[in-house]
């Protein structure tokens, strides 16, 4: 694998509390090359949801540098970090976050109809998406009338839908249960090595981890221990 | 990167149709203040042509001369040379109606009643725009024999028979126990004037007749001048200055001993002072308008504030501010668009209602409906814009944690 997709140096985020100003990330460096598959892992309050959102392009550091692709978008304005996530960047997160009186069809395109594709070409896009993630038959229905797992898979074919080249999953199997997390991971695994994009797992669950090429462990804004080789294993 | 924009307008739609009940009370607000700005346009539009059309029947489109006396000396009577002098000097005068006026007693089996009696040409009431509810005028056969008739005002009526609707047509009526004459019409009822006179307290008999029977010591209290065409008023006002001024043997730069009104002046001002009342209403409408925009604002603050989760979403996979400020932006116009729909259909509605009650003409133009309704989305988008600027400024780190 050629480059690293993510390229981070010295990253620190501080939060003012008051007077009193709160570090959460102190100096993390990070690389993380191509179709890796990464594990972030430590107690809460460790940083590594910010050290998430940073890599997400959803929040900047208050200091240092971060290569995304080899672009530096670190000091990108609002409306650049918003095409960043929209071009580059898949999310799952735990719970969903599908809208809420959307179909799935809808929920799927609904990045294409940001990216300004055609509604009938998003809409038939949307629909291969599902047809992936195995829900061809639950496409005009809305997340309630949705299972847990289901859901997920549709947030998962959400995030595919502009072929991000990183997908960050924060505790995607969190809110499911043993076996349909199983099932989800799987997939997600299935894609990764499909679409060969990264990916960055944030979890509790050492079974989750496991899959993982890598694991970084976080304490107290820094990372401790980052085990596993650098190049991915297939 | 932007998103078509028939796909902008059938989201909004679906957020509208998503939550019926509220968007139509937010439209209302918005279709009250564009109904209202109508209406009341049309009203004081209305109202003023109402108005001016009441000060021209009382007269108001004709020139008056007066008598008037001139540094102590004895005032010149107004004679019949100067009505002739009127009639045959002038280009612009239509005609000239000589008017002598005294109160007198005047007596109907046993009733008796004292009244203004004016001794007029048969054309005074066809200068003064007033119908006879019954009978006629008399015309000029009666000014030559000097006829023994009269025509009288609702109040003389109803005092000297009881009852203004009651039919005096054929019964005599005695002035100042002198003249007996027969009553010919009846004056249609006029109301009150702006001086607070009953104008319908009058009794009118021809000229003629009044000086054989009372004489004329004073000469005649008025000449009344029509202008041969409505728009020539002040022109016969200036020619009947001229041909005064003359008749008078009145000298270069020597004083007037005569007064020559027309009531241009009066009816500038009160055209002035009706627009005033109408740009008063148009105020207050506008104001309700206003009230109708801060509905939208109001309501939309809410529908952000409710869907900040849904706005994380969007914005953690990539909507960019501007995607997110247009969402709403065209939420907002939307209502304002359908809001300004149903107000125009209001506004319209009860203008032609009100007017056809009140008599008016159709007074709503299209100048005014486009007016109101561009006022009115324009006032929609302003305070569409707050909300869906603060949708647009939302963290959707922040947002995302509100679920």
């Amino acid at each position: 694998m050629t480059g690293d997709v993510i390229r981070a140096e010295g990253l620190w985020k501080i939060y003012e509390e008051g007077d009193t100003p709160l570090p959460v990330l102190r100096g993390v460096d990070l690389h993380i090359g191509s179709g890796e598959i990464v594990a972030l892992r430590g107690p809460s309050g460790s940083g590594k949801s910010t050290l998430l959102n940073i890599l997400g392009c959803l929040d900047r550091p208050t200091r240092g540098r971060y290569w995304l692709g080899g672009k530096d978008v670190s000091k990108l304005d609002t409306t650049a970090q918003a095409w960043v996530r929209l071009h580059y960047i898949g999310f799952i997160f735990q719970t969903f976050h599908l809208i809420a009186h959307s179909t799935a069809l809808e929920n799927v395109a609904l990045p294409l109809h940001y990216a300004g594709v055609p509604r009938p070409r998003a809409h038939e896009t949307a629909r291969a998406l599902l047809d992936r993630v195995g829900l061809s038959h639950r496409l005009d229905h809305r997340p309630n009338q949705l299972s847990g797992g289901q859901r997920q898979r549709v947030a998962v074919a959400r995030s595919l839908a502009l072929k991000p080249r990183l997908m960050l999953a924060d505790e995607p199997t969190g809110a499911l249960d043993t076996r349909t997390g199983q099932e989800i991971l799987a997939l997600l695994l299935e894609l990764q090595k499909e679409v060969r994009m990264t990916l960055v797992l944030v979890t509790h669950d050492p079974s989750v981890a496991s899959v993982a090429h890598r694991q970084i462990h976080m304490r107290d804004g820094c990372i401790v221990t980052d085990a596993g080789s650098d190049a991915p294993a297939a | 990167m932007r998103r078509p924009r028939s796909e902008l307008f059938g989201m909004a739609f679906e957020t509208l149709r998503r939550n019926p009940g509220r968007s139509l009370l937010t439209l209302l607000g918005l279709a009250i203040g564009v109904g209202a700005f109508i209406a009341m346009v049309s009203f004081g539009e209305g109202a003023r042509r109402a108005v001016m059309d009441q000060f021209k029947a009382l007269g108001t489109h004709l020139v008056r001369v007066r008598g008037t006396s001139r540094g102590g000396q004895e005032r010149k009577p107004l004679t019949d040379a100067d009505a002739v002098a009127l009639q045959r000097d002038s280009t612009t005068i239509g005609r000239v109606i000589r008017v002598a006026r005294v109160m007198f007693e005047t007596t109907h089996a046993g009733r008796q009643w004292w009244a203004p009696v004016h001794g007029v040409d048969p054309d005074f009431t066809a200068l003064h725009l007033w119908d006879t509810s019954l009978g006629g005028m008399f015309d000029e056969r009666d000014l030559d024999r000097r006829s023994k008739v009269c025509v009288l005002g609702q109040t003389v009526v109803r005092e000297l028979f009881g009852d203004a609707s009651a039919d005096p047509l054929g019964e005599s009526v005695t002035v100042s126990g002198l003249l007996t004459c027969r009553v010919i019409g009846v004056l249609s009822a006029k109301g009150t004037s702006t001086s607070g006179n009953d104008i319908d307290d009058i009794v009118l008999i021809p000229v003629t007749t009044f000086s054989a029977y009372f004489g004329l010591p004073q000469g005649y209290n008025q000449l009344e001048i029509g202008p041969a065409q409505p728009e020539w008023i002040e022109a016969a006002k200036e020619e009947a200055q001229t041909i005064m001024h003359r008749s008078h043997g009145l000298g270069m730069g020597e004083a007037d001993d005569f007064q020559v009104d027309s009531p241009t002046e009066v009816l500038r001002a009160v055209d002035r002072t009706a627009t005033i009342l109408a740009r008063l209403l148009q105020g207050i409408a506008a104001v309700s308008l206003f009230v109708g925009g801060v509905g939208i604002m109001n309501i939309q603050l809410v529908s952000v504030t409710e869907r900040t989760a849904e706005i994380g979403i969007r914005s953690a996979i990539g909507a960019s501010p501007r995607q997110i400020l247009s969402q709403f932006l065209v939420e907002g116009a939307l209502l304002s668009l359908l809001g300004a729909t149903f107000g125009i259909m209001l506004g319209v509605g009860v203008s032609v209602t009100v007017a056809r009650y009140m008599g008016w003409q159709r007074i709503t133009s299209f100048g005014d409906v486009a007016v109101a309704a561009a006022f009115g989305i324009g006032v929609g988008l302003v305070f569409g814009f707050l909300p869906a600027r603060r949708a647009a400024l939302l963290d959707p780190i922040e947002a995302l944690r509100r679920q």
